[in-house]
């Protein structure tokens, strides 16, 4: 059912989390835009914000697509991040040591087939053994592509890192010189305090349209996949990889899919900071992403795609956030303070809700199937909300 | 009696000479029967005598050393699991483990093999053939379920039932992949004396509608009951094969379940 056919019963629908998470969320919104209104908060880094978030959301929808659907413990995500960033940058950055110059489209496909054939090269000799084998093969992976990435000179220009990349617009008929050819406005909602939006404004919009086309995308790709037969077979793996063998499903193949999947768009991710972010360099590679997706995943609840997108914005907002923290005097420095934050969040998520925040709730059958028999999609009232409280089994 | 038994005329799965050691112990010493089609067949032998890896290298689990496995007379020896099953020979396990997170109808949807939605691409080229194909599955299941007297499951959550229901959602499911041979590792192990009987009536009903049954089992008024022939199993080798009337007055049988043998 459809938020537009009947909103009353949407709302009714949504679970106890569900509402919490909508009305913190609608607080939130309203608290940014206010914040923007009074000048507090610059519409244009906003907008950088909101990119940002974007990003995360991808990174952890790939992770999702890996450990959430089928059990795979991938600990590169940040190689497959920097993949994507480095092989856009690469070929479009006027610094580029090897190719540079040509069209984003160009840097984007090849991000993404060098993305894939990573993922086939880590997945071949890993998949056919126990979850084990990928997540220590894929730690040594982070690394190894990270030391590439520094010590390679030659391809990557090593610790200076790539300037000169193109917005992922440049080249593109009207999308192109949109922000020059948008008026600036001042708007003074509040007097005294105006709010002003030029070029790089509308620039951040149109970063905030490519990374919404990126995770809308996904995000459709991924809901469709997790509710089919695909998806069943790759939850089923993550349960009893030898049940679902023994049913005749070529487990191996499942298991390369869901990981060259999520791969793909972890590597979505890097294109896209690649052109938000017109730099990159080898500490894009550190670790230190693998780790917050991860977070964003098991915070929002493994396996549910809306729970990895709650995830990625809540990341974001702890990371950026804490920057505001400088302006208040605190015993302590805010840097260290966001990962001490991001703990807390972590333990308390651990210890009161272990299935996540928004695990995914509903019976996952194909839609129309399930419409003419029986009750449709609310039969069981929260089938993860029961588990994980340490009482079953 | 014993291996003179064989060949058998319609044998629907047949284990020639299979051997399977770990290290220095066979586990699997030579062993040869078939199972006739049409048939409940049981597999009985003392605790170690092999069952559970006879199981799991009939059904591609482990890799034999030596012998054969034909599966509808096609020679499935050393095949992917998933390739036995798409020949026709379904297992089930010992201890069940439960799928997070899906409801029991859901957990029985994973059974129908070759399902259009279960390609990638499909779901995007082709979606309504997947919803096709998903609402003939689901009707299908809970059809099967209603056979089964658990249609009441059928939303429930399968981590919130019984071990006794789970055994019977499991065959429940394994018949939805349409089996021609069905191998059931200990159906009844843990299931409470109504449940099993449950069971025992359902494996016969879908033995006479043509579903051929090889089981292990050690409750011995149950696999007496319902199993004709019985496979004795001892040490890795087949020690005798017949009735259950043969097999309970044999010598041998009694020796090694008694450990008369050594």
């Amino acid at each position: 059912m459809s938020l537009l056919d009947d909103p009353k019963a949407a709302f009714a629908d949504l679970s106890r989390p569900e509402g919490w998470v909508l009305g913190v969320s609608v607080a939130f919104v309203l608290f940014l835009f206010v914040a923007m209104l009074t000048g507090a908060l610059g519409p244009t880094y906003f907008l950088f914000l909101v990119g940002l978030a974007g990003m995360y959301a991808l990174l952890s929808f790939g992770l999702n697509a890996q450990w959430g659907f089928t059990g795979l413990i991938n600990f590169s995500v940040a190689a497959f991040f920097g993949i994507g960033a480095y092989g856009t940058a690469l070929m479009t950055a006027s610094g580029s040591p090897i190719a540079g110059g040509f069209s984003p489209l160009v840097g984007l496909a090849v991000a993404l087939v060098v993305a894939l054939a990573l993922a086939l090269l880590i997945g071949i000799p890993t998949l056919r053994l126990r979850a084990d084998y990928l997540a220590i093969a894929s730690l040594g992976l982070a690394e190894v592509v990270r030391l590439i990435v520094l010590n390679e000179r030659w391809l990557t220009n090593g610790s200076a890192g790539l300037r000169g990349i193109p917005g992922f617009f440049d080249g593109w008929p009207v999308l192109s010189t949109f922000p020059e050819a948008m008026p600036g406005l001042r708007l003074e909602v509040i007097p005294g305090s105006p709010v002003i939006l030029e070029t790089a404004f509308w620039q951040a919009s149109l970063n905030v349209l490519l990374v919404l086309a990126f995770a809308g995308a996904a995000y459709f790709v991924l809901r469709r996949a997790h509710r089919s037969p695909w998806g069943r077979v790759l939850r089923t793996i993550r349960s009893d990889e030898d049940l679902a063998r023994a049913l005749g499903k070529n487990t191996y193949s499942f298991k390369m899919q869901s990981f060259v999947l999520g791969s793909l768009i972890m590597a979505l991710a890097g294109v896209f900071y690649a052109h938000l972010n017109l730099y990159v360099g080898p500490g894009d590679l550190d670790p230190i992403t693998t780790f917050y997706a991860w977070v964003a995943v098991i915070l929002g609840g493994s396996g549910s795609n809306r729970g990895a997108l709650f995830g990625g914005i809540v990341i974001v907002t702890i990371r950026e956030g804490t920057r505001f923290l400088n302006d208040v005097a605190l015993p302590i420095d805010p840097a260290p303070l966001r990962l001490l934050l991001i703990g807390v969040v972590i333990v308390a998520v651990m210890r009161y809700r272990p299935q996540g925040v928004l695990p995914p709730q509903r019976e996952l059958i194909w839609p129309s199937a399930v419409g003419g028999g029986g009750t449709p999609e609310t039969p069981d009232s929260g089938v993860r909300e029961r588990k994980g409280g340490g009482d079953d089994e | 009696m014993s291996e003179g038994a064989l060949p058998k005329e319609d044998a629907v799965l047949r284990v020639d000479d299979l051997q399977k050691s770990f290290g220095g112990l066979a586990a699997t010493d030579h062993a040869t029967f078939a199972v006739e089609r049409g048939t409940i067949t049981g597999l009985i032998g003392p605790n170690g005598a092999g069952k559970s890896t006879l199981f799991n290298l009939i059904s591609g689990f482990y890799e034999p050393d030596g012998g054969t496995v034909e599966v509808n007379g096609t020679d499935v020896t050393g095949m992917e699991p998933y390739q036995v099953a798409e020949h026709g020979l379904i297992r089930t396990f010992q201890t069940p483990r439960k799928l997070e997170g899906m409801t029991v109808r859901e957990a029985m949807l994973v059974g129908p093999r070759k399902q259009p939605g279960e390609s990638f691409l499909t779901l995007f080229t082709s979606p309504g053939t997947v919803a096709e194909s998903e609402s003939a599955n689901l009707a299908e299941a809970e059809r099967i379920l209603e056979d089964f007297e658990i249609d009441h499951l059928a939303t429930q959550p399968a981590t919130d039932i019984s071990g006794g229901q789970m055994k019977l959602v499991e065959l429940a499911r394994a018949m939805l992949a349409e089996p021609e041979v069905l191998l059931l590792d200990e159906p009844v192990a843990g299931v409470n004396p109504t449940l099993a009987k449950k069971l025992k009536g359902q494996i016969r009903r879908l033995n006479e509608q043509g579903t051929t049954f090889l089981l292990i089992e050690h409750d011995m008024e149950f696999v007496m009951d319902l199993a004709d022939p019985i496979v004795v199993l001892d040490q890795g080798h087949v020690l005798t094969e017949g009735t259950p009337e043969g097999v309970r007055n044999d010598d041998r049988v009694i020796d090694a379940y008694l450990g008369g043998g050594r």
